[in-house]
């Protein structure tokens, strides 16, 4: 899933003080796992922001909302006309809403309510840690499941580095070494050798790094005209 | 000869190398590396000069080596990936060589969230293994990564490092093998201080015959303080300060002269050990007592070759 | 206790707009605790009159013109 975090409120604020009609909007899938943009917090943002306009003396009418996915355009389809009678919309889906959003709103602006920051899973309630960087080109049968590019913080293909302390990484003492993790999986699996041979230079280009991304499935594309 | 080195021809030529370390300044005076370099001329017969050690900005590696060289020195260019992608690395190498510069260590590099501009994008575009495998490949088959040929000569000496004390301790070797594979001819290891734990992993690297494969210098720094010593012990990863050097350090009545003493015991013991072919010494902030150092161990006069 | 840590966020949250916390308060009791309850009741009440009004109420009276006195 896609993990973020709300922004401080006075970033927020600053954002949307200059508006009359805000829509808080929310996202129910990934955002709301990670309790920083589902319906339940698009609610209690909206509150805080009437609270902090009441008490500056501003007039501002503040609606929240929320739909399953702000993806796919499906979900905002049957919104859209509601959501056109505001000045302002605070989505506090991830960026890919953000984006999507603003691509089909029209001229009302769209701000973004969280940073979203990675992919990740949720191994205890509360924690939530990346563990995939959407390289495009995945070794995960190379190196035990265990990522090096999201999970090492210099990404390298043939670690560990001399950084490694105790098991940990050298940026902090609550980042597994990741390369530490691999070598100790691969020695339970059996599978070490695979270690020493030296990894190759790695291809970037299928990574953000080349330039943005898309997939195209040909036989699915089109498909709406068709029907 | 595959790059005409002095620190080449003292390897090659069967002695016990010394080579030290010069950290640029935060500034633009070609003098600081250069006086540095006058200091310890004679007493090691090379040099390596950091690059942006701590991920702190100071001037370039490669500059500090053509200044180093301008005053007769062979100078050992430290290469961080952390900086640089392979465009750039290919590039300063074909440079580098151009300005006469023939020894070159791959090191990943302190992650750069340590040094002063830690908001900045990491590059690590290629690790230190696969950078010792470029520079074979520009050298030997003069060669790009690319495959596009190089015209001229790359004469490279290539090294690397490693850090016998960090974990997974056996898998340490496993990974010095990977950087002789890749190509490296000579390796500088992190500092020595629990002699006994590195003979140990010393034994393990004789036993893949690795010893016989590459040049190994170990690495000695010596301490100043009984604040250093601690300090190396509970906060830099891969060294190793065992009990009773703290100790020592804590009961000297003058410390620096007792780091000196523990600098030359250990010295004493790395001559002793056939496997090592030289030492590194890394006299952090301390530049002066090098030359004190290398005289009463008694590896001078430095052989001139 | 789950219900203790939301008590702690929500509190953040009020101050991140200018609310005392202290007008949130969570507090441990059985129903078998009358007169506790009754106690706390009043000790609570009072600390909140000792508060005085809340910014947001100040910011309704402000923005309708009226005294303190006249709202209910």
């Amino acid at each position: 899933m896609i993990v973020g975090e709300q922004k401080p409120f006075e970033e927020i604020w600053e954002m949307i003080k200059g508006f009359r009609k805000v829509l808080v909007f929310g996202c129910n899938t990934c955002v709301a796992i990670c309790h920083a943009g589902g319906g339940k917090e698009a609610e209690i943002l909206a509150s805080l922001i009437r609270m902090k306009a009441v008490q500056e003396g501003i007039g501002m009418e503040v609606k929240h909302a929320a739909i399953e996915r702000h993806c796919e355009p499906e979900f905002f389809d049957p919104m859209m006309e509601d959501v056109k009678t505001n000045d302002v919309v605070l989505s506090t889906a991830c960026g890919v809403g953000v984006n999507f959003l603003a691509e089909r709103i029209g001229d009302i602006p769209v701000f973004p309510g969280i940073n979203t920051q990675f992919f990740g899973a949720v191994p205890k309630a509360g924690i939530f840690v990346e563990l995939c960087a959407g390289c495009g080109d995945c070794i995960l049968h190379l190196t035990g499941g265990i990522c090096p590019v999201a999970r090492c913080a210099k990404s390298l293909m043939n670690g560990p580095c001399g950084g490694t302390n105790k098991g940990k990484c050298e940026i902090s003492r609550d980042v597994d070494c990741a390369w530490y993790l691999i070598v100790e999986r691969m020695k339970k699996l059996g599978t070490i050798e695979k270690l020493y041979e030296i990894q190759p230079l790695r291809n970037w280009s299928t990574a953000t790094y080349g330039g943005p991304r898309r997939v195209i499935l040909e036989h699915i594309k089109d498909i709406e005209e068709q029907l | 000869m595959k790059s005409g080195s002095n620190l080449e021809k003292v390897l090659e030529g069967g002695h016990f190398a010394v080579t030290a370390e010069v950290g640029p300044s935060k500034g633009t005076s070609a003098k600081v590396v250069q006086r540095k370099g006058e200091l310890l001329k004679t007493y090691c017969d090379a040099m390596n000069v950091t690059d942006n050690q701590t991920a702190i900005v100071r001037m370039s590696s490669w500059s500090g080596c053509i200044l180093l060289r301008e005053i007769g020195i062979d100078p050992v260019m430290q290469m961080v990936v952390r900086d640089r992608n392979r465009i750039a690395i290919q590039s300063d190498i074909l440079g580098a060589v151009a300005l006469g510069i023939r020894n070159v260590l791959c090191l990943s590099g302190d992650h750069q969230r340590f040094g002063n501009h830690p908001t900045t994008k990491g590059v690590y575009d290629i690790d230190s293994i696969q950078l010792v495998q470029t520079l074979k490949k520009m050298r030997d088959e003069k060669k790009f990564i690319c495959g596009e040929d190089i015209s001229g000569e790359v004469p490279l000496y290539i090294g690397a490092v490693e850090t016998p004390f960090a974990d997974p301790i056996e898998y340490r070797v496993k990974r010095l093998a990977k950087k002789v594979k890749a190509g490296a001819d000579f390796i500088q290891t992190q500092a020595v201080f629990d002699v006994a734990k590195f003979i140990k992993w010393m034994e393990i690297v004789r036993d893949e015959g690795l010893d016989k494969q590459v040049h190994i210098l170990a690495g000695v720094i010596p301490i100043k303080s009984v604040g250093m010593a601690r300090y190396m012990r509970d906060n830099v990863s891969g060294i190793s300060v065992p009990d009773d050097i703290v100790t020592r350090m804590e009961e000297a009545k003058v410390a620096k002269d007792e780091g000196v003493k523990i600098a030359l015991e250990i010295i004493e013991q790395l001559k002793e050990m056939n496997s090592i072919h030289g030492i590194h010494i890394m006299a952090v902030a301390w530049e002066d007592i090098v030359p004190v150092i290398v005289e009463r161990a008694g590896l001078l006069p430095r052989p001139i070759l | 206790m789950y219900a203790a840590k939301r008590v702690t966020y929500a509190k953040k949250l009020l101050s991140t707009v200018g609310i005392d916390p202290a007008r949130l308060e969570m507090y441990n009791l059985s129903a078998a605790m009358g007169p506790k309850w009754a106690e706390i009741c009043t000790g609570f009440t009072e600390k909140i009159r000792k508060l005085g009004p809340s910014p947001i109420w100040l910011a309704v009276c402000r923005q309708s013109g009226m005294k303190r006195s006249e709202l209910k």
